[in-house]
């Protein structure tokens, strides 16, 4: 439903889902951790696939194609990419990061930061609000001249530029040490206006090939923050928005041709500039990347299956649920399928100030059919069902809330229970009998707002459905004179700490509070966490906070959402890259 | 003759100038939150407001549309006025898509060549097949062949255009395997590709519009059939083919032609569904990507040069109309 | 673009004979009898119509429900898939059901049905209102009234309208609903109709304006004229009874048509919301699932274009017999 890429029918496009598809850099052993039953199968086949492969062999040369629905990819912008599919993607291709993750099929491994531009994963000092990083020598851009650290400088500052430059990450708005104007923005306009460029300019310094960075407060897990929106731009390369376009390459490829829409292509060939031996994070095996849009989410599933001519190194990036049966139940596609946790966590948000009532959300939330609603997309290929908000593929973070088990008085079936539902109501006393579901539209969605409308009857509610154009949905959602009582969405943790799923999801401030939960004891708690040096404090005061969210039912949790998709029989190897749930493009190559 | 033209060529630009503020009007109804949708996470009241000034929506609709029409000759930068990092649209200047970070011109100067090729490939297919099986038709009135012909014709006149196109994918390409999955080439870089990829296309075009022209081709022939200048061809021992080909047919060519001129312009505009279901990256293909994901500027423009074509088309067809048959000129 | 949803617009205008008054309804019907081909589809067509009216019960004494999810006729295990082959037919549900909800095709198709003969008959009473009054205010008036009406007319048949259906859906069923019409399926329907009729009536307001020119010079006419008789009065008593023929034709032929564009302003997301249906979303939804279960898009296809064949035949028909001359077209 919500800000994630969706796959829907064959003229109504998918991809861009407002402009609030994130960056998700879920991982670590969640599957061990329990509380999502079956989840283990994904990752351990992906695992054993990934040695399969390995026996071929990715060799150097050749073409890799990418299938896709979509009819463009976001953004090419380093400071605009938000898409963990296209962070992956063009991470390995056309743009170095200052750090990166590890590329191993391994959960733990997979979320493990890296260096790539710069000699290590970063130095803290001033109790974690200096953070330096010095770049490798030797790295150059794809036209000879070499990355400076005032070019990673000159990137971080685009960011400023709001009204250019929008739509990606805002770190470094949030965490460097620059004064906010009166109405909250920052001083600094952005190196096209050049307001402020002094302020700019003190916050973040080069000294030779060392950039510092200052910031506003401690932040423990800078070093990960950087993997969004800190790319390298040079200031006589940038271009404006037009920028989004044609970046210029410092990884092992450049651009060759690029056009969106129906039948448009991203082609990539070899950039001779760039040097291996300053790049360990890319093996760079085929010598072309050819990214084919705008086709037909069915005859891709089609062509995948057959894997006959070019598409024998071909990717796919999903599977349709028409075509899940036949891949997963026959053995011969083992080797090239990938059944893996995505990033997501899928909820239907419930707008607090509608129902203030703790015990009329729990009954909302008790009596909706999850079975029913998992089944539309797709039963067990659709993932698991979800207890909180942090997915267990994040890592420490995550703790069974036994929020279906007990934890709101009484075990709820996944089929919900409509009679405890009705003595929640009865309880509470001034619970709405008439609500409305916002939800943004897609022929799967219409069917899940069915099953909605279903389960409240029986509870003795009235849910009106409100699908919504997905180009506006959330443009429509965060505004409270628009919104309605409940909201589809999903979300995806940034990196794998939780601090960039509970702020975000249950403060005012934080972004993406459809709930428009505020409240001064939980901010306080929030703060608290976020700002703990200690990991392991920091793990369990974020497993306490998930738990309170759901047992107040700040959001119904549905899913946790699983990804399954197909390569060709001759390019691997095969499996779910845990820092985003991508491909691993990293280490890609043709096989036969 | 060259006064009706002066005549016709100014409503012309009369028609044009209506146009593009009907459409301007129009789009005004769209919701004003395009400036939003450009606006990303951190979206704070200053950047919508930011981005309206940008996209010059702070303006009045009649502000906006002399922008616009300045754009078009003298070309134009976003935000208005200029200034730093301000994006430049040179004349012609029809807008600039932020969604897609390029001009409006250069999107649908992309994806012109897809549909020329569709439009002018089905043209041909539909023109013959249809004219052909019209005269067979006529010649054989009443009959079996008449009748099985027509009957066919009503079934393509019938037929939705996006069923017939799924069911030609499925059987074809999904079932029979025959023709590979679509995917458009430029027929200079790979002849046999493209010529694999467009085949369908044509095909489920040519029969939607073929049974258009069957139908109108048969009334023609039937009514100059009757004309006592073919009954005197054919008193005159003249064969058969001449008086249908020379006589019957050529006669009855004007409507043909009008309506085929009208069809060609209507197809250069984009065909929306077969574009959408054989993944042809076309100009309706991103008519629908530009309504999905809202992109005004794009929407604007294709539906302008929509228009244009097929008001040029109109005035290209009436000025035959007059170089053929001078009454005409002299009832404008 | 227009044409590439719907079969081409009529463009040549229909001719009725010259027959004086009352008695060329009889005669049509005598001549429409005869015709065995239109009195079949006539009767599949009545047939239809009935269905689509009385689909609730239909529905109801075959046990069947549009709504009801069915969470047995679907495999938990596979996707949500139906048990069983074409879509889980079984005689419970004789068309099988939809894949992750077990709702009933069949049940779902009739009430399809129902909303786009809806849409259609509702569309096409009102653009041929409009056509007509508009074209016989252009063709009575003449001069500058019929130039601009002229000009107007060039002005909407040069538009993509398919695009801007599509375009303005949102806005425009938020204005209506705004303007007091229930929000949902309610405003979207009204859209669909008020934008059909508006992007429609050209073609209609065209022929009728061309036979009032005509009828305009005739004896009647000017002697009604002579005799002082007022504009309401020539326009409504002596020229509207000669147009009958041509908007009968014409409206006919039009029906099929919009039943045509409903189904494709559905299949791209612009008709009727879910939990309704229509021959469109129903297409739309099959597109995932057809290379699996092809009775997903062959069911409404085929039932669609039979609604679309059957009117067209008798619309031939009709014309057949009201004006044998005019040839098919």
């Amino acid at each position: 439903m919500g800000k994630i890429r969706s796959r829907t029918g064959i003229v109504v496009v998918s991809a861009v889902v407002g402009s609030l598809i994130l960056a998700a850099c879920g991982g670590g052993g969640g599957d061990a951790s329990g509380g999502a039953s079956g989840a283990a199968s994904g990752a351990a086949s992906g695992a054993a696939s990934a040695a399969a492969s390995a026996a071929a062999g990715p060799q150097k040369g050749g073409t890799i194609y990418i299938l896709s629905n979509a009819e463009q990819l976001q953004t090419l912008d380093p400071q605009v990419i938000y898409t963990g599919e296209d962070l992956a993607f063009l991470g390995a291709t056309i743009m170095r990061s200052l750090t990166t993750y590890q590329m191993s099929p391994d959960n733990n491994e997979g979320t493990t930061l890296v260096p790539d531009m710069a000699t290590d994963t970063g130095t803290a000092t001033n109790g974690g609000k200096t953070w330096s990083f010095t770049l490798k020598d030797g790295i150059k851009w794809e036209d000879g001249q070499p990355v400076t650290c005032a070019d990673v400088a000159y990137g971080v500052s685009r960011t400023f530029a709001t009204d250019i430059i929008a739509g990606g990450p805002t770190y470094a708005l949030v965490y460097l040490d620059i004064p906010s104007a009166e109405d909250g923005s920052s001083q600094y306009k952005g190196p096209y206006s050049g307001e402020g460029q002094a302020l700019f300019d003190k916050a973040v310094t080069c000294d030779g090939n060392t950039i510092t960075f200052n910031l506003n407060q401690p932040v423990p897990d800078f070093s990960y923050a950087v993997t969004l929106g800190f790319g390298a731009v040079r200031k006589d390369a940038d271009t404006g928005a037009d920028y989004a376009n044609k970046p210029l390459s410092n990884g092992p490829y450049k651009i060759q041709s690029y056009q969106t829409g129906k039948g448009g292509k991203l082609v990539l060939v070899r950039n001779d500039q760039w040097d291996p031996a300053t790049d360990s994070w890319r093996q760079a095996l085929p010598d072309t990347w050819e990214y084919d849009f705008g086709l037909d989410e069915s005859a891709i599933d089609q062509r995948m299956i057959a894997s006959s001519g070019n598409d024998e190194f071909a990717l796919s990036l999903g599977l349709t649920t028409a075509s899940l049966p036949i891949v997963f139940d026959d053995p011969a596609y083992e080797s090239r399928r990938i059944d893996a946790f995505d990033p997501y966590t899928r909820y239907v948000a419930i707008d607090t100030q509608k129902i203030p009532n703790e015990k009329c959300r729990q009954a909302i939330g008790v009596a909706i059919d999850r079975e029913a609603l998992r089944t539309i997309a797709g039963g067990k290929y659709a993932g698991d069902f979800a207890d909180g908000l942090i997915k267990p593929n994040i890592g420490v973070d995550y703790a069974p809330t036994g929020l279906w088990d007990g934890l709101l008085g009484q075990p709820v079936p996944p089929t919900g229970d409509a009679e405890f539902a009705k003595k929640l109501i009865a309880e509470a006393g001034d619970c709405p009998t008439t609500i409305t579901l916002d939800y943004a539209q897609s022929a799967d969605a219409d069917k899940a707002a069915a099953v909605w409308v279903d389960s409240m009857a029986k509870a003795g509610i009235t849910l009106k459905p409100n699908p919504i154009e997905p180009g506006q949905y959330y443009g429509i959602v965060f505004d409270p004179e628009k919104a309605h009582e409940l909201m589809g969405a999903g979300w995806g943790p940034d990196w794998p700490n939780a601090s960039t799923v509970i702020p975000p999801l249950t403060t005012l401030n934080g972004g993406f509070d459809l709930s428009r939960w505020d409240d001064k004891d939980w901010n306080a708690q929030v703060k608290a966490a976020q700002t703990e040096l200690d990991r392991a404090t920091q793990a369990t005061m974020w497993q306490e906070l998930n738990t309170a969210a759901a047992q107040k039912m700040l959001v119904i949790p549905t899913r946790f959402g699983r990804d399954q998709r197909m390569a060709g029989t001759n390019v691997g190897p095969v499996y779910s890259w845990p820092a985003y749930g991508s491909w691993p493009y990293a280490a890609m190559g043709v096989t036969g | 003759m060259s006064g009706y033209l002066v005549r016709r060529l100014m409503l012309l630009v009369l028609m044009l100038v209506l146009l593009s503020m009907a459409v301007f009007v129009l789009f005004s109804l769209l919701p004003a939150d395009v400036a939003r949708l450009s606006c990303g996470k951190a979206c704070t009241p200053e950047i919508i407001e930011a981005n309206r000034i940008r996209l010059g929506l702070d303006k009045s609709v009649i502000e906006q549309y002399w922008v616009f029409v300045k754009g078009i000759f003298a070309g134009r930068t976003y935000p208005e006025g200029g200034g730093p990092a301000a994006l430049v649209c040179a004349a012609p200047c029809l807008g600039y898509s932020f969604r897609k970070n390029a001009t409006v011109l250069q999107l649908i100067g992309e994806r012109l060549p897809a549909t020329i090729w569709l439009a002018l490939g089905a043209f041909v297919l539909f023109m013959v097949v249809g004219m052909v099986t019209g005269v067979l038709a006529a010649l054989r009135r009443g009959r079996w062949q008449d009748k099985s012909i027509m009957g066919v014709a009503l079934l393509g006149y019938s037929l939705p255009s996006f069923f017939l196109g799924l069911v030609v994918l499925f059987f074809v390409i999904i079932r029979w395997k025959l023709l590979p999955y679509p995917s458009y080439v430029s027929p200079f870089e790979n002849p046999e590709q493209f010529f694999k990829t467009m085949l369908l296309p044509w095909i489920v075009l040519a029969i939607l519009y073929a049974a258009f022209y069957t139908r109108l081709t048969r009334s023609q022939m039937l009514e100059t059939l009757g004309e006592d200048y073919i009954r005197t061809a054919r008193a005159k021992g003249l064969p058969e083919r001449t008086v249908v080909g020379k006589h019957a047919l050529r006669a009855g060519l004007t409507p043909i032609v009008t309506a085929g001129g009208l069809d060609l312009a209507g197809l250069l505009g984009g065909a929306i569904i077969t574009e959408s279901v054989f993944s042809l990256p076309g100009i309706g293909s991103l008519a629908v990507s530009a309504v999905v994901d809202p992109d005004l500027p794009v929407l604007v423009g294709i539906t302008l040069i929509t228009a244009f074509f097929v008001i040029v088309a109109n005035l290209i067809v009436d000025l035959l109309y007059a170089a053929i048959d001078p009454r005409v000129r002299v009832a404008a | 673009m227009a044409a590439d949803l719907v079969a081409p617009p009529e463009r040549s205008s229909a001719k009725p004979d010259e027959v004086q008054g009352r008695s060329i309804w009889q005669i049509a019907w005598g001549r429409f009898r005869r015709d065995r081909a239109g009195m079949i589809c006539l009767g599949v067509l009545i047939l239809l119509v009935l269905i689509a009216i009385f689909a609730p019960l239909i529905c109801h004494l075959l046990g069947v429900d549009p709504y009801a999810l069915d969470p047995t006729a679907i495999d938990t295990e596979e996707a949500g898939k139906p048990i069983g082959p074409w879509g889980g037919a079984s005689l419970q549900h004789p068309l099988g059901v939809e894949w992750g909800t077990g709702r009933d095709i069949l049940a779902r198709l009739l009430y399809g049905l129902r909303i786009s003969l809806l849409v259609a008959t509702v569309a096409t009473l009102l653009t041929t209102a409009i056509g007509t009054v508009i074209g016989i205010i252009s063709g009575y008036s003449r001069g500058a009234v019929d130039s601009i009406i002229g000009r107007l007319m060039d002005l909407i048949l040069a538009f993509p309208f398919l695009l801007i259906i599509l375009a303005l859906s949102g806005a425009l069923t938020e204005r209506i609903t705004s303007l007091g019409v229930p929000e949902g399926n309610a405003s979207r329907i009204t859209y669909l109709i008020l934008i059909l009729s508006v992007f429609g009536w050209p073609y209609l307001a065209r022929i009728v304006r061309g036979q009032v020119l005509s009828l305009r010079e005739r004896e009647f006419v000017e002697s009604a004229i002579a005799s002082g008789a007022g504009t309401p009065r020539i326009l409504f008593r002596e020229i509207l009874p000669n147009l009958w023929a041509p908007i009968l034709v014409y409206a006919t032929l039009t029906l099929p048509a919009y039943i045509g564009t409903e189904a494709v302003l559905s299949f791209l997301g612009v008709g009727v919301l879910p939990p309704e249906t229509s021959f469109g979303l129903m297409l739309a939804d099959s597109v995932k699932y057809f290379t699996i279960i092809p009775s997903y898009l062959f069911i409404p296809g085929t039932v669609l274009v039979i609604l679309v064949v059957t009117f067209n035949l008798v619309g031939d028909a009709v014309r057949d017999a009201l004006d044998p001359k005019a040839g098919r077209l």
